[in-house]
């Protein structure tokens, strides 16, 4: 549906000084689904999307809608975005302030090039697309009274009333308090499923990225370092950027002293002793790879497993209680780690306890010489 | 006209046909409209602002003939720098400069504290007074300062000797400390409305975490308030040097009386003589050019740093006032007192001068009370043809500025093309410029220049283009920086054609700032007078030369206190509407 390839922008900063804001991005979209560009701020994310909508000219690359050519610069291809045909609400929502709830849905159709709608037309569009984000009968009001999340949906409903092939996001959330910006998620999810509209999200919030992306990409230094699911991304991260980037991590350092077996396992020499762990790519005895596991993962028990694959001993040295969770810092032979219980599991700090850390949940990522480049 | 050479020719004679249409897809490829209104634009600011500078360093550079510049020469600046009173000449307009922007600093600083954060009541009367005494045009303050404090005819004086029984007036206008009296009486509204924006984003918390820091009260001020104020004041305070310097009314009526010559008075003097001395006062001017850049060049510099103070400040925070108690009527009745003093008096003047035709205005005179006065300006017909020109000069320059300047500020501010700013730095050029030289420089320019405009309107629209297209410029850029450029994106997204964004997302946003500017254009046109002295021909004159002609002329105190009058009054409903359009953009 939406195509993107080696996407390439340079920005010239005042200094005269060449900065990569994009280096060779390439990314498709099924029809339908909803692909998030995650990553933190200066990634390339943003101007990525800015780049499909047509607001920003990249320097190279190719993008294609639903199969038509927007942009081609070996062919000069470079559609206007006002010719893009696409929905999208942006960071600021960008209501107009001098228009009411009405004249701000019908402006896409008002100024539609490739057809003209009637009057009755443009009044039932509207109406639907405010009953589609819930703010049916809000026509006459003044764009200006409506509260933060009302003008949200207010965005919503213009991106979405001329029915575009795709939808994009430009992190849509970030301005909303946490209990709107939760309760939105939701609203968008529902719609986006709805309308089965194809839509590219973006976001620096990875919890956001997690709830609603049918696939994820995460963006750094103007790359797409990885892509997948959001179960994929979590439990499968192929680099420290993305496991670091998605929740919070223990990293283990350590070097491969059994290369990867059939069934994907191998062990890792570390501080601890041999960790029997799994690894996302190949990996050569004597390589220096990290081991990632969730907080959440790690298991914590007061007496010695009877299986000792993976056990190591500890020492709380700090804890948090949260509710549901208790959130354990444990120092084990000099090293932090981060682990996330349920309260049965309740361990004053300076207890001593036993860790183990299950072989399938240790990711063993093999550090990338990219990263340093 | 045939051109200097056929395009179409030269490229029918090159043989690699498809190599040509190549390089014109990419020309018209690279001729977007923004483009192409950017080079036009910047062509007619270039124009502006560089031909009339351009002649005025030819004539100062070539010797004065009857038939207009001659040969190359030096001798303008020898004659110019080596008469006796040169000296006497950078003196008085430096100690006039340096008086008047000192005078009017303190006093402005003192109302924009009272006004911005203090709890003294009458704050918003106090702000709209400042706006009224800005748009007062310069020659009537003059004309009603001579009319209350003259030695001679000034009816002050008159009082003041009857009531302490003195024998000599004891005030005389027509001085050094008149001059700066006066000009300061002028401007200090104009330094209040420049300091009133930083004294209301100081954040009082600065001063708060001060003072919890353990600071006392003065460290507070030393070491807080007036660092975060220095940029404010440093600027206003050039702004008003150079807006000194360059004051022209004053000095003419004023100083001129008692000898008192600065460099603006010399310059027109030089030009208005028989046969005019153009080289003479060319040479002069650049002198006077020089200080007014030097001046500007430091208020940019000064200003930057104002801007990056204020953002420090951040948005979302309501000042709280601070509580005088006690003082809060003693420090408005002192307000109030400076607004009568400098504002009150000469209007006061005016308007009981206009209803006595000959006789200066006295108590027991009050049988002379007549309307002659009025019905002499409204049959006299010269001022209804300047009345005329004053408001079609008004309607067109402040039309073309504001449609300019809004262009220009959007080219600058939203497209990402390089050398944009230039726009901005070429546009700004002119405040730097006095009017005298505005005036002289654009008369030598199509005197010269076979542009058939002299002695027309267009010669005087020329001129007030040129003067206000900074105002203009500054007002468009601060009303597109208030407008979120995603809500032109999502405009765009949706389908919208640049004209469409301009008619139906920008035009809408931005009328208040394009009204505010289009009014505050138009009664700086009114009130004109230094470049149109130069460049207003017989049937093209405005209200302000026609009222210093009737000044010069000395027939009757109530005709000029009349016509001061009917100026005046439509004035004050503009600052009206003016009071109107602030209060809604700041609303937004």
């Amino acid at each position: 549906m939406l195509a993107i390839e080696n996407l390439e922008k340079t920005f010239l900063t005042r200094d005269g000084d060449k900065v990569h804001a994009i280096g060779g991005v390439s990314l498709d979209i099924e029809a339908g689904k909803l692909l998030t560009l995650l990553g933190p701020s200066g990634c390339g994310k943003t101007t990525t999307l800015r780049s499909v909508a047509g607001l920003e000219k990249p320097d190279a690359g190719r993008i294609t809608i639903d199969g038509e050519e927007v942009y081609n610069s070996s062919r000069n291809v470079a559609v206007p975005a006002n010719k893009r045909g696409i929905g999208m609400v942006f960071q600021s929502y960008a209501i107009w302030p001098h228009m009411s709830v009405f004249e701000n849905v019908a402006f896409p159709m008002q100024v539609a090039q490739d057809r003209s709608y009637s009057r009755s037309e443009i009044e039932e569009k509207v109406a639907r697309a405010l009953e589609m984000v819930r703010l049916g009968g809000y026509q006459s009001r003044p764009s200006t009274q409506l509260s933060g999340g009302q003008q949200q949906r207010l965005a919503l409903a213009r991106g979405l009333v001329r029915e575009p092939k795709l939808l994009l996001l430009d992190e849509p959330l970030s301005n909303l308090d946490a209990k709107l910006r939760e309760q939105m998620r939701f609203e968008l999810k529902r719609l986006q499923m709805e309308l089965g509209i194809t839509t590219l999200y973006v976001t620096h919030d990875q919890g956001e990225a997690l709830a609603l992306s049918d696939e994820i990409a995460v963006m750094n230094a103007g790359k797409v370092i990885q892509r997948g699911t959001p179960y994929d991304l979590y439990h499968r991260p192929t680099s420290e950027f993305v496991a670091g980037f998605l929740g919070s991590t223990n990293f283990l350092p350590g070097k491969v002293a059994e290369a990867m077996g059939t069934d994907g396992s191998g062990v890792v020499t570390t501080l601890h002793g041999p960790v029997k762990c799994s690894f996302g790519q190949s990996a050569n005895v004597g390589q220096e790879v990290m081991i990632v596991i969730r907080p959440e993962d790690v298991v914590l028990s007061g007496a010695a497993p009877s299986d000792p694959t993976n056990a190591l001993t500890g020492k709380v040295t700090n804890r948090i209680f949260l509710g549901e969770v208790i959130d354990y810092l444990i120092d084990a032979a000099g090293e932090e780690l981060r682990v996330r219980a349920r309260p049965e599991w309740d361990y004053p700090i300076g207890a001593t306890v036993h860790i183990t850390l299950p072989p399938a949940k240790c990711i063993g990522i093999a550090e990338e010489k990219m990263r340093a480049a | 006209m045939p051109l200097p050479f056929n395009l179409g020719a030269k490229m029918a004679s090159i043989p690699n046909v498809p190599l040509q249409k190549n390089a014109l897809m990419r020309f018209s490829e690279w001729l977007t409209v923004s483009r192409f209104v950017l080079i036009a634009c910047a062509l007619l600011c270039l124009w502006l602002v560089f031909v009339p500078l351009a002649s005025l360093f030819y004539v100062a550079f070539s010797e004065d003939t009857p038939a207009g510049p001659g040969a190359p020469t030096l001798e303008n600046f020898v004659n110019a720098y080596t008469v006796e009173h040169l000296w006497e000449l950078v003196e008085n307009s430096i100690i006039f400069a340096i008086g008047s922007s000192a005078l009017t600093l303190i006093v402005g600083v003192a109302i924009a504290w009272v006004v911005e954060r203090t709890d003294a009541p009458g704050r918003n009367i106090f702000h709209g007074l400042s706006l009224i005494a800005f748009a007062i045009p310069g020659l009537i303050i003059a004309m009603a300062w001579a009319l209350t404090l003259s030695p001679n005819i000034g009816w002050g004086n008159d009082v003041l000797k009857s009531v302490f029984g003195l024998k000599e007036a004891p005030f005389n206008i027509f001085s050094m400390g008149g001059m700066i009296w006066v000009l300061s009486s002028h401007y200090f509204p104009l330094a209040y409305l420049l300091m009133g924006p930083a004294f209301r984003v100081l954040d009082i918390r600065m001063e708060e975490a001060a003072v919890v820091s353990g600071a006392k009260n003065w460290q507070v001020t030393r070491r807080v308030t007036m660092p975060l104020l220095k940029p404010a004041i440093l600027s206003t305070l050039l702004l008003i040097f150079v807006r000194a310097i360059e004051s022209f009314e004053v000095p003419l009526l004023l100083g001129q009386p008692s000898g008192i010559k600065v460099f603006t008075t010399e310059i027109r003097d030089a030009i208005a003589e028989a046969p005019p001395e153009f080289g003479y006062s060319s040479a002069l001017g650049l002198t006077l050019l020089a200080i007014c850049i030097i001046g500007v060049y430091f208020y940019r510099r000064a200003t930057r740093h104002a801007e990056a103070y204020a953002t420090i400040t951040g948005k979302g925070y309501m000042p709280t006032p601070i509580s005088l108690g006690a003082w809060r009527w003693p420090v408005t009745l002192a307000t109030s007192l400076v607004f009568f003093l400098a504002l009150g008096l000469p209007l006061f003047t005016l308007v009981w001068q206009s209803f006595y035709f000959k006789t200066i205005p006295n108590v027991s005179l009050i049988s002379d009370f007549t309307l002659e006065s009025y019905i002499y300006i409204l049959k006299y017909p010269v001022f209804l043809s300047g009345l005329k020109n004053s408001a079609l000069l008004g309607v067109m320059s402040a039309t073309i500025v504001v449609f300019l300047g809004f262009v220009m500020a959007w080219i600058v501010q939203r497209t990402n093309m390089r050398n944009a700013w230039t726009l901005d730095a070429i546009a700004f050029v002119p405040i730097a410029i006095p009017s005298v030289i505005i005036g002289a420089s654009i008369l030598f320019a199509y005197i010269i220049l076979p542009i058939p405009v002299y002695n027309t309107i267009w010669i005087l629209l020329i001129a007030y283009v040129t003067m206000y297209l900074p105002y203009g410029m500054r007002f468009a850029s601060g009303g597109i920086i208030q407008i979120h450029k995603e809500l032109e994106e999502v405009a765009e997204v949706s389908g919208a054609t640049l004209m469409q964004i301009f008619r139906r997302i920008l035009l809408p946003l931005m009328s208040p700032v394009m009204i505010a500017a289009w009014l505050y254009i138009f009664v700086m046109a009114v009130r004109e007078l230094t470049a149109s002295l130069f460049l207003a021909g017989p049937t093209t004159q405005v209200l302000g030369t026609i009222s210093l002609t009737l000044w010069e002329e000395g027939g009757s105190f109530g005709n000029v206190a009349a016509i001061s009058v009917i100026q005046i009054i439509p004035l004050i409903m503009i600052v009206g509407l003016m009071r109107h359009m602030e209060n809604k953009i700041s609303k937004r």
